[in-house]
C-alpha cells in the first residue's frame, strides 16, 4: 500500500464516525429518531467496510511491506529546532486489527443499542456520542504520532465520560462518570509526562546511531513520531533509569485506561451507563487500550526489562484480584466488569511478558464474547424492567431461550472450556510458564484466575438463567426483539467459532494471529518476544489450564446450579471468614481511597477556604468597590429621558467644534 | 449660480434652522414635533450641503445631500413605527413619560 492510499483510508475511517457523531449531534434532534438510527449506524458499516478494505490490502501487501505510515497534514510546526507534529497514521497488522475489532464489533453494537434506546429521549444525543467514541478510538489506534495518539487517548476518555454519564439525572451515573474521567486524567497526564522525556531526550541526541535504520532521518529528533521515536529509542540507554521512567508512565497510562490495579475503581462504576456502552466501551475495546498501547511501545519497553516486569506483575494481581472480586457482586453487570478487569488483566501480563501476539489473540476473542456477555446482560436487563441484581433473577433459561444459550456460549468462552478464551487464555498462560519475572510463580497466580473464571463465569450463569424465577419481573420475562437477538447471536457465532478457526488443527500453540502480528513484533528496533514453550510443554500447560478451568465450572455448577455443595461451612472456619466480607466489599478499595485520597483533599480544600476567603476577598472586595462607587456617580446622569440624552449630545458636539476651531487656530 | 457673496448668508441660514431645530428636540414634550424638528435639523444640514456644493462648484455635496434625505424618510418611517406602536398600548404620547432606559 503506497502512503496515499493509506492516507485515504485511514482518513474514511476517522471520518465516517466523526460524520456520524456530527450528523446524529446537530440535525438528530431535529430529523428524529430514524434519522439517527439510520446516520448512527451507517457510520460505523461504513468505518468498517472501509476497514475491511484496509484489512485486504494488508494481507496481500508483500512480506516487509505491510507498515504504512502517511501524514495526513502537518499540524503543528514550532520551527526549525522544536517540535513539529503532523497528524500521522500508520497502518499495520496491529493497528488493522484493533481497527476491525472497533468498527466490527462496534457495529454490532450500534444496531444492538437501536433497540435498546429505543424509548430513550436522548437517542441522538446517544449516538453522536458512540459515532465520537468510534472515532477517538480509530485516531488512538491509527496515531503514528505520540501527540495525535494522546489526543485520541484524551478523546477516548472524554466520550467514556459523556457516556457513562449519559443519564445525567442519576446522581450515581454523574459520580460514576467523574470519578472515571479523574482516573483516566492521571493517565493522561502521565503519558504527556513520558511524551515530554522522550522528546527532550531524545532531542538531545548529538548524532544519528551509526546504522542504516535512520539513514534519512534528521540528526536530533524534532518531532513525536513513532516510527522515528522507536528508530531512534537505543539511545535512550537500553535498562537505564530514563527508559525505566518513560516505561513505567506508559505503564500508568495503560493502568488508568485498561482499569489494572491500583487505578481500576472506575470500571464497575462505570457500568452506571447504559449497556451497549459497556459493551462496546467497558469490556470490548477502550478498556484494552493500555493493551495496545503496551504493544504499540514495545521497542522501549524491550529496553526496560524493569518496567516489563512490574507491568506483568500487575497484570496478573489485577486479573487475580478482580476475580475474587467478582465471585461475590450481585450485580449482573459489574460482575461482568470485574471479569473484564480479571482478563485484561492477563492481557496487561502478556504484553508485560513480551508475548505481544498472545495479548492481542486475548484481545481480539475477549472483544467477541465479553461484548456477547454484556449485549445479553443487556437482553435479562431489559426483559426484568430494569433490575440489575442477579438475586431478583433465575429461571430465565425457559423465558429467553436464543439469549440464555447464547450467554452459556459467552461463559464458557470466558471460563475457557471448548470456545474462544480456551484458545487465547491457555495460549498466553502457555508464554508464562517459561517467560516473565521469577518464572513460574505468575503462571501459577494465572492457574488460579483459571479457577476463579469458571467459578464466577457459572455462578452468574446459574443464578441468572438457571433454578427458579426469585421475583415477579423474572417471572414475566420475555425474550427481545430481533434487532437485540442478532447481534447477540452473531457475536456468540463468532466466539464460539473464532477459536477454532484462528488455530485450526490444534487447539495449542501457533495461531494466525501470531502470524499475522509477528512482523509488528519483530520489525527493526528490537525485539522483545517472548520464547514460546515447546509441543510437549504447551501441551502439558493446555491440559493443566483445561482442567483448571473445569474444576471452576464444575465447583460452581454443583453450587449454583445443582445446589448440592454448600461453601457456607468452608467459608464459615476461622481462616476463611473474612473472605466473603472482603470480596462483597471489594477489598474495600473504595473505602482506602476515600480515606486516603478523599478525605484530605476535602479537608484540605476546606482549610483552604477558611484561611483563603478572607486575604482574597479583601482585595477583590476593594476592587469591586471602587468600580461600583465610580459606577454610582455616573448613574445619575443616566436619566433615561431622550431629551437629556440629546442634550449631552448637543453639548459635546458644540464643545468638540469649539476644540476644533481652537486647534485650527492655533495651529495657523 | 449663486453668487459667491451668498455663502455665508446660506450657512448662517443653515445654523439658524439646525440650532432652531436642536432647541425643538430638546424642549418640546410632543414626540410628533420632536420628530419635525429633527427633519429640520436634517434639512438644514442639507441646505449647508448644498451650499457648500455650490460654493465649491462640486457635485459631490448634492449627492450627499440625497443620501441625508433618503435616511430621513427611512428614520421616520421607523420613528413613526414606534409611535404608533407606543400610542397603541395606550400611553401618552409624551418623551418624558418614556423613561424606560433608565433601567
Amino acid at each position: 500500500m503506497n502512503a496515499s492510499t493509506a492516507a485515504l483510508l485511514a482518513g474514511l475511517v476517522l471520518l465516517f464516525p466523526l460524520a456520524g457523531s456530527a450528523l446524529c449531534g446537530l440535525l438528530g434532534p431535529v430529523l428524529g429518531r430514524r434519522f439517527v438510527n439510520l446516520a448512527g449506524t451507517l457510520s460505523i458499516g461504513a468505518a468498517f467496510a472501509v476497514t475491511l478494505v484496509i484489512f485486504v490490502q494488508v494481507l496481500g501487501a508483500a512480506s516487509g511491506h505491510q507498515s504504512t505510515t502517511a501524514t495526513l497534514w502537518n499540524w503543528l510546526n514550532l520551527g526549525p529546532g522544536n517540535l513539529n507534529v503532523s497528524v500521522d497514521v500508520t497502518i499495520d497488522q496491529l493497528s488493522v486489527l484493533m481497527l476491525l475489532v472497533i468498527t466490527g464489533v462496534g457495529l454490532l453494537i450500534h444496531v444492538y443499542s437501536v433497540g435498546y434506546m429505543e424509548h430513550d429521549p436522548g437517542v441522538a444525543r446517544f449516538f453522536s456520542y458512540m459515532n465520537l467514541f468510534i472515532f477517538s478510538m480509530a485516531l488512538l489506534v491509527l496515531a503514528a504520532n505520540m501527540i495525535i495518539l494522546i489526543i485520541g487517548w484524551a478523546a477516548v476518555a472524554l466520550s467514556s465520560y459523556l457516556l457513562i454519564g449519559f443519564w445525567y439525572e442519576r446522581e450515581s451515573a454523574v459520580l460514576a462518570a467523574r470519578k472515571a474521567f479523574i482516573t483516566q486524567v492521571i493517565g493522561d497526564v502521565a503519558l504527556v509526562i513520558a511524551a515530554i522525556l522522550i522528546f527532550v531526550n531524545l532531542r538531545a541526541v548529538p548524532a544519528c546511531p551509526s546504522n542504516e535504520k535512520c539513514a534519512g532521518l534528521p540528526q536530533a529528533l524534532h518531532t513525536l513520531s513513532l516510527p522515528q521515536i522507536f528508530a531512534h529509542a537505543g539511545s535512550l540507554g537500553a535498562g537505564s533509569p530514563l527508559i525505566t521512567l518513560i516505561c513505567i508512565l506508559l505503564a500508568v497510562g495503560a493502568f488508568a485506561k485498561s482499569a489494572q490495579f491500583p487505578l481500576h475503581t472506575w470500571l464497575p462504576d462505570a457500568m452506571e451507563g447504559p449497556t451497549p456502552v459497556s459493551a462496546l466501551i467497558h469490556a470490548a475495546t477502550m478498556v484494552t487500550a493500555g493493551v495496545y498501547l503496551i504493544a504499540r511501545f514495545h521497542v522501549l519497553f524491550a529496553l526496560a526489562p524493569i518496567a516489563s516486569g512490574m507491568v506483568a506483575c500487575v497484570g496478573m494481581g489485577t486479573a487475580v484480584m478482580a476475580g475474587f472480586i467478582a465471585l461475590s457482586q450481585v450485580d449482573i453487570k459489574r460482575v461482568i466488569a470485574y471479569s473484564t478487569m480479571s482478563q485484561i488483566g492477563l492481557m496487561i501480563f502478556a504484553v508485560g511478558i513480551g508475548a505481544y501476539a498472545a495479548g492481542m489473540y486475548q484481545f481480539l476473542l475477549h472483544a467477541f464474547f465479553k461484548a456477547l456477555l454484556f449485549l445479553a446482560a443487556g437482553n435479562v436487563i431489559h426483559a426484568v424492567h430494569d433490575e440489575q441484581d442477579i438475586r431478583e433473577m433465575g429461571g430465565l433459561d425457559s423465558r429467553m431461550r436464543v439469549t440464555a444459550w447464547c450467554f452459556l456460549v459467552g461463559s464458557l468462552a470466558l471460563a475457557g472450556f471448548l470456545f474462544a478464551g480456551m484458545f487465547s487464555k491457555e495460549n498466553l498462560l502457555g508464554f508464562g510458564m517459561i517467560n516473565g519475572p521469577g518464572a513460574p510463580t505468575l503462571y501459577i497466580v494465572g492457574i488460579v484466575v483459571n479457577v476463579l473464571t469458571g467459578l464466577y463465569a457459572f455462578r452468574l450463569y446459574g443464578t441468572t438463567f438457571r433454578g427458579e424465577p426469585r421475583s415477579e419481573a423474572a417471572r414475566n420475562a420475555h425474550e427481545s426483539k430481533a434487532v437485540m437477538l442478532w447481534p447477540v447471536v452473531i457475536l456468540a457465532g463468532l466466539s464460539a467459532l473464532a477459536g477454532w478457526i484462528l488455530q485450526w488443527p490444534v487447539a495449542f500453540g501457533p495461531h494466525l494471529i501470531d502470524a499475522f502480528l509477528n512482523p509488528v513484533f519483530t520489525s527493526p528496533g528490537g525485539s522483545h518476544i517472548a520464547k514460546a514453550p515447546g509441543l510437549g510443554l504447551g501441551v502439558i500447560g493446555f491440559v493443566i489450564g483445561l482442567t483448571c478451568s473445569l474444576i471452576g465450572i464444575g465447583i460452581a455448577l454443583r453450587i449454583w446450579v445443582r445446589h448440592d455443595l454448600d461453601p457456607s461451612h468452608v467459608l464459615a472456619r476461622p481462616g476463611f471468614r473474612l473472605l466473603p466480607r472482603l470480596s462483597f466489599n471489594k477489598l474495600y478499595f473504595d473505602e482506602i481511597y476515600d480515606a486516603l485520597l478523599v478525605r484530605p483533599t476535602r479537608a484540605l480544600a476546606r482549610g483552604l477556604r477558611r484561611v483563603g476567603d478572607p486575604v482574597m476577598d479583601s482585595w477583590i472586595k476593594g476592587v469591586s468597590g471602587v468600580a461600583t462607587d465610580f459606577s454610582s456617580a455616573f448613574r445619575t446622569i443616566q436619566t433615561g429621558l431622550i431629551r437629556d440624552y440629546a442634550s449631552y449630545m448637543v453639548l459635546f458636539v458644540v464643545i468638540f467644534t469649539i476644540a476644533v476651531m481652537l486647534a485650527a487656530g492655533l495651529a495657523k | 449660480m449663486l453668487s459667491q457673496s451668498m455663502f455665508p448668508w446660506i450657512l448662517l441660514t443653515a445654523a439658524f434652522l439646525f440650532t432652531l431645530g436642536a432647541l425643538g428636540v430638546l424642549i418640546r414634550r410632543n414626540p410628533l414635533v420632536v420628530f419635525m424638528c429633527i427633519e429640520l435639523m436634517l434639512n438644514a444640514v442639507n441646505l449647508a450641503l448644498v451650499g457648500y456644493s455650490s460654493y465649491l462648484n462640486s457635485e459631490e455635496g448634492q449627492v450627499f445631500a440625497f443620501m441625508v434625505i433618503v435616511v430621513a424618510a427611512a428614520e421616520v418611517v421607523v420613528g413613526l413605527g414606534l409611535l404608533t406602536r407606543v400610542f397603541s398600548i395606550g400611553r401618552e404620547l409624551d418623551v418624558d413619560d418614556l423613561d424606560e432606559m433608565k433601567q
